[in-house]
């Protein structure tokens, strides 16, 4: 994804939200809508994976693509299952309409390319797209989320993008 | 009354015949508890629980994994390398020595186990 986009979708969708809260005024952003923007991070990235399994030749990036695909359905299917237990709905949204953009827009340009510049591409956007998920997860969604095992979820969720971002870094790096 | 006598006779002699077998399992089976003590380290949320203190070679490790995602426990020596898929549960015997270990998946996720 490409990476000033993803992050100008993250400051849109969710930068009023420390005005809002310094105000002490109702949130600007519900524990619905909130769980619609992770489940939505999540689903590109599955996504991006199943383009790379496709795509790449390279050991490495095919097993990284598989732990994508993999951590990310399980934090999904945990939050579907969260939200039914809830009796929540998660609730489209402007940013999660925005991520989604993003995340088609930056299919189309890796479809566009192949072996080792795709490898390389994807590597980098890995990286750029968990440090914005990470950003807005830490900075903004987490602090704002009202449910406890939601907010739990997405704890967990803070730390595998992390181990996700570290694993992208060091891949970029090997593929230079 | 004659059929239920042999009736009788017969779940004795059952009984007589299979009881010493059946006496010799579970006690061979407690004598073999007692000398392995059992060490669990869960693994949840993304980090390895607490590592179990006192644990002798011999000892039984048991590896269990509450986390929706799958991990490793994989030694940096190299001297073990178990795959922990979600909710499994893996026995490994622990061996002397100390040893750092972290996922594989998920290498910020570490921990060292030192058995006596």
């Amino acid at each position: 994804m490409n990476k000033s986009l993803f992050a100008l979708a993250l400051t849109l969708g969710l930068g009023s939200l420390a005005s809002v809260h310094a105000q002490q005024a109702a949130p600007a952003i519900n524990d619905a809508q909130i769980a619609h923007i992770a489940y939505t991070a999540g689903a590109i990235d599955v996504t991006a994976a199943k383009q790379a399994l496709s795509k790449s030749h390279n050991k490495a990036v095919i097993e990284f693509a598989k732990e994508m695909a993999r951590d990310h359905a399980a934090v999904n299917d945990q939050a579907l299952a969260l939200a039914k237990k809830l009796g929540v709905t998660p609730a489209d949204n402007a940013t999660s309409q925005s991520l989604a953009k993003g995340g088609s827009a930056e299919q189309t340009k890796l479809a566009a390319l192949s072996g080792a510049a795709y490898d390389k591409a994807y590597a980098e956007n890995e990286v750029a797209f968990h440090k914005a998920v990470l950003a807005a997860l830490d900075g903004t969604l987490i602090p704002a989320t009202q449910n406890a095992e939601l907010k739990s979820l997405l704890e967990t969720g803070s730390k595998l993008f992390h181990e996700h971002q570290m694993h992208a870094e060091h891949l970029a790096a090997s593929l230079k | 009354m004659f059929r239920s006598t042999i009736l009788a006779v017969g779940l004795l002699a059952l009984g007589c015949s299979f009881a010493p077998a059946f006496a010799a399992t579970p006690a061979t089976a407690s004598a073999t508890t007692q000398a392995k003590a059992v060490h669990v380290i869960v693994l949840d949320k993304m980090v390895f629980g607490p590592m179990p203190t006192g644990v002798r070679a011999g000892d039984i490790i048991e590896w269990v994994n509450h986390d929706i995602f799958e991990h490793s426990a994989t030694a940096r020596d190299g001297s073990f390398d178990i795959d922990l898929k979600p909710g499994a549960t893996v026995r490994t015997t622990a061996k002397a020595g100390s040893f750092a270990f972290f996922c594989k998946f998920h290498p910020g996720m570490t921990g060292t186990l030192v058995a006596k």
